[in-house]
């Protein structure tokens, strides 16, 4: 039962932390219908920037003036770059980012270098918070945990009770009309763009120092990020919001399952046959938790195209 | 189209030399210099391996320059970038084969590895004359020196079965295994070897395996569910065989989980890992090829010399990789030119007789499966340690030193070698 109740707080956070990153790119795909492939590079970003600016400013200043770099840099990517061959269609704006990705990856290597930075958790924050079945469950995570749910809060707050938010949401809906009504649309999309990248940018700065910081952590989470995306339906921040925490729970309890189709045959009479035929039968659940989430989306795509709250299906 | 260009380009460079031979009346007018193809990952999120192996060559190829070459004439290195997969592998060696090259270099990832012994050996059987001979310096797969085995591969690492039994002999030792050992490792061919010989070594080591994890490779980012696996069996201690950030994520992860289990890895000494574990390293230990305390004046020497060549002290998998081409550079010392040309497969019968000293002691070629017989070292992280790691106050400090016959596990009995002629 703890190690039950532990792989579900374990999941939780995590999924947490992949809302973190995904809310941003679900916003900006929701507002300006740009696939921004380069959104899990403002992830690295944000991770890189508290990693150098901490030896100046210490760990917490850090991590509130590196998002707020990060956006600076995604409001000139939007100003400088995307606006400039948004005329030319959506496959253009998918190049550019898919482009800008790599120019990241590489700069990074060019400063940072190969290997991993040596970015951690200030001791003070290294401790546990309670102990539960023998295991200490570590303060970080509920801080990390905590943050992206007082993001959530806010985000959501700000999106549907101000006067910002309205403008947002019709830019979002009706862009001709908001336009007409004399509103800025052009700068809405910016800064939805820099709040999109600062948000990333700030789930880098936390999830760095409890991961690893290193060159190629844009690419271990961009995928997921793309998956949390899909699955909770393209422009949704409830659904970025619920498919984050599908995804994190489901793949924190896999692991514990060492189950195999083998077994579940086992149960009509037939496990020596399925023993027998090896292969897909006898993979167990848990070697294949890092793969559910992509199983997840692909039943996603075909039962309901549209992701699970998805606006647009 | 390749193999037309450098010809004519040769020609070219023999008119313009001509009347210089003419002059100095050397004999060696045909003369071909032998050409190294590196093949390694040296771009995309996986490049830091091969570049360290790039270095690592390139360190070797100038020392067998500086002693004066081969027949005369330099050792010429060729790279060629297999950008990180078997496809781009297949098709880089068939520009190095087009260009002429004598042996390909590789190291990083089994899976680029058993592409490239089963191409190297088809090209061989359909060119013969013009061998090529493949120097794996660091892709561990046990089914490459055995049911893959074949004549033009030679391994100058170890596997995943020479590195457990020493890892597990030395852990022992220091009273540091216990007697519930948990595996994980990665779910592919490497990984699955290691967790085969963390089974068979249970006798030996005095100790029970109390449970097997297998998980994607590179894809976890988020290692606490494993780790409260790890934490119900009530582990002494976690033998793995994980690398770069499925190593690191999984040690950070029982940290901060507050386990007390102790880590048998290999691949701990990659460059990063210390810097970014911190702490939390200490007191795990590490098999290797080579550690520069155990290896007393003779391995001071060598980093010395080779932080002066290439800026930085050899780690990880850079001195296995010199060692091998110490061999390789034996074994061309002792291949005489046939018309000013090597013979690859004269070449290949001498590199299966090769012996060198490195630092950590006598080394030698084992002809039956081409599987290196080399020293190893098991070390322990710790502040006490002579030579630092990663600019930390911490480095590797050696519990136990293997010479190449202790180390030495038998050659795998599916091993069927067709030698040539």
């Amino acid at each position: 039962m703890d190690q039950f109740l532990v792989s579900l707080m374990n999941g939780v956070v995590y999924g947490l932390l992949l809302f973190m990153v995904s809310a941003g790119l679900t916003l900006i795909f929701g507002m300006m219908g740009v696939l921004n492939f380069a959104h899990a590079s403002f992830y690295m970003l944000g991770a890189y920037f508290a990693y150098t600016l901490q030896g100046a400013i210490g760990f917490w200043a850090a991590i509130v003036v590196s998002p707020v770099l990060v956006g600076l840099v995604g409001v000139g990517v939007e100003r400088f770059f995307l606006r400039r061959v948004h005329q030319y269609g959506h496959a253009h704006e998918l190049l550019l980012t898919f482009g800008l990705s790599f120019i990241v990856a590489e700069s990074i290597k060019l400063f940072f270098g190969n290997y991993p930075v040596d970015y951690r958790i200030p001791a003070a924050l290294d401790v546990s918070a309670f102990t539960i079945g023998g295991a200490q469950y570590p303060v970080y995570r509920l801080l990390m945990g905590g943050i992206a749910i007082a993001m959530f809060v806010v985000i959501y707050v700000l999106l549907t009770r101000t006067r910002v938010g309205i403008v947002v949401r019709s830019a979002i809906h009706k862009p001709r009309m908001a336009e007409a009504l004399g509103h800025n649309v052009p700068l809405v999309f910016m800064g939805v763009f820099g709040v999109g990248a600062a948000l990333a940018g700030l789930a880098g700065a936390v999830a760095g120092a409890f991961y690893t910081t290193n060159p190629n952590m844009a690419l271990e989470l961009g995928v997921m990020v793309f998956v949390v995306v899909v699955v909770g339906g393209l422009g949704s921040l409830g659904g970025a919001m619920l498919a984050s925490l599908l995804i994190g729970v489901v793949t924190s309890l896999a692991v514990g399952i060492d189950r195999s189709l083998a077994d579940l045959l086992a149960l009509v009479g037939v496990g020596d046959w399925a023993q027998g035929v090896g292969g897909l039968m006898t993979l167990k659940i848990s070697s294949l938790s890092a793969t559910i989430p992509f199983a997840l989306m692909l039943l996603i795509l075909l039962v309901r195209p549209g992701g699970l709250m998805g606006e647009k299906g | 189209m390749k193999q037309r260009d450098t010809s004519s380009r040769n020609r070219l460079t023999h008119l313009a030399v001509a009347p210089v031979m003419g002059l100095l009346v050397c004999g060696a007018a045909a003369a071909a210099p032998v050409k190294i193809g590196v093949l390694e990952t040296l771009s995309g999120p996986q490049a830091s391996s091969g570049q360290a192996y790039r270095t690592a060559v390139r360190y070797a190829i100038d020392q067998i320059n500086a002693a004066g070459g081969w027949n005369g004439e330099s050792v010429q290195l060729l790279e060629y970038d297999n950008q990180g997969g078997p496809a781009g592998a297949a098709d880089k060696l068939k520009a190095a084969a087009a260009d002429g090259v004598h042996m390909v270099v590789q190291g990083a990832s089994s899976a680029i590895g058993g592409q490239i012994t089963e191409d190297v050996r088809k090209h061989n059987l359909r060119n013969p004359g013009r061998e090529i001979v493949y120097i794996n310096v660091g892709a561990e797969a046990l089914e490459l020196t055995g049911e893959k085995c074949n004549f033009h591969h030679f391994r100058f690492s170890g596997d995943a079965q020479l590195r457990t039994k020493a890892l597990v002999n030395a852990m022992k030792q220091a009273g540091a295994l216990g007697t519930r050992v948990y595996s994980i490792n990665q779910n592919y061919s490497w990984g699955q070897d290691m967790e085969r010989a963390i089974a068979d070594n249970a006798a030996a080591g005095g100790y029970q395996v109390v449970e097997k994890t297998l998980h994607d490779v590179n894809k976890v980012q988020d290692f606490a569910p494993y780790v409260v696996k790890i934490a119900a069996t009530k582990a002494d201690s976690v033998l793995t065989g994980n690398w770069s950030n499925d190593l690191l994520l999984l040690m950070k992860a029982s940290k901060s989980a507050g386990l007390k289990v102790r880590f048998g890895t290999v691949f701990l000494d990659q460059p990063g890992n210390l810097a970014n574990a911190g702490d939390l390293a200490i007191g795990h230990f590490v098999v290797h090829t080579f550690n520069a305390e155990a290896g007393g004046a003779e391995g001071e020497r060598f980093v010395n010399e080779y932080k002066a060549r290439t800026g930085h002290a050899p780690a990880f998998i850079e001195p296995q990789t010199v060692f091998g081409m110490a061999m390789v550079a034996d074994a061309l010392k002792r291949t005489p030119a046939e018309g000013g040309k090597l013979n690859v497969n004269a070449f290949a019968k001498a590199l299966e007789t090769a012996k060198v000293t490195s630092p950590m002691g006598q080394m030698s070629m084992r002809a039956a499966d081409h599987q290196v017989q080399m020293p190893m070292v098991v070390s322990t992280v710790a502040k006490d340690a002579r030579y630092k790691a990663d600019e930390t106050d911490m480095g590797f400090k050696p519990v136990k030193r293997f010479t190449a016959t202790e180390a030495s596990i038998p050659a795998q009995s599916n091993c069927a070698m067709k030698r040539p002629g």
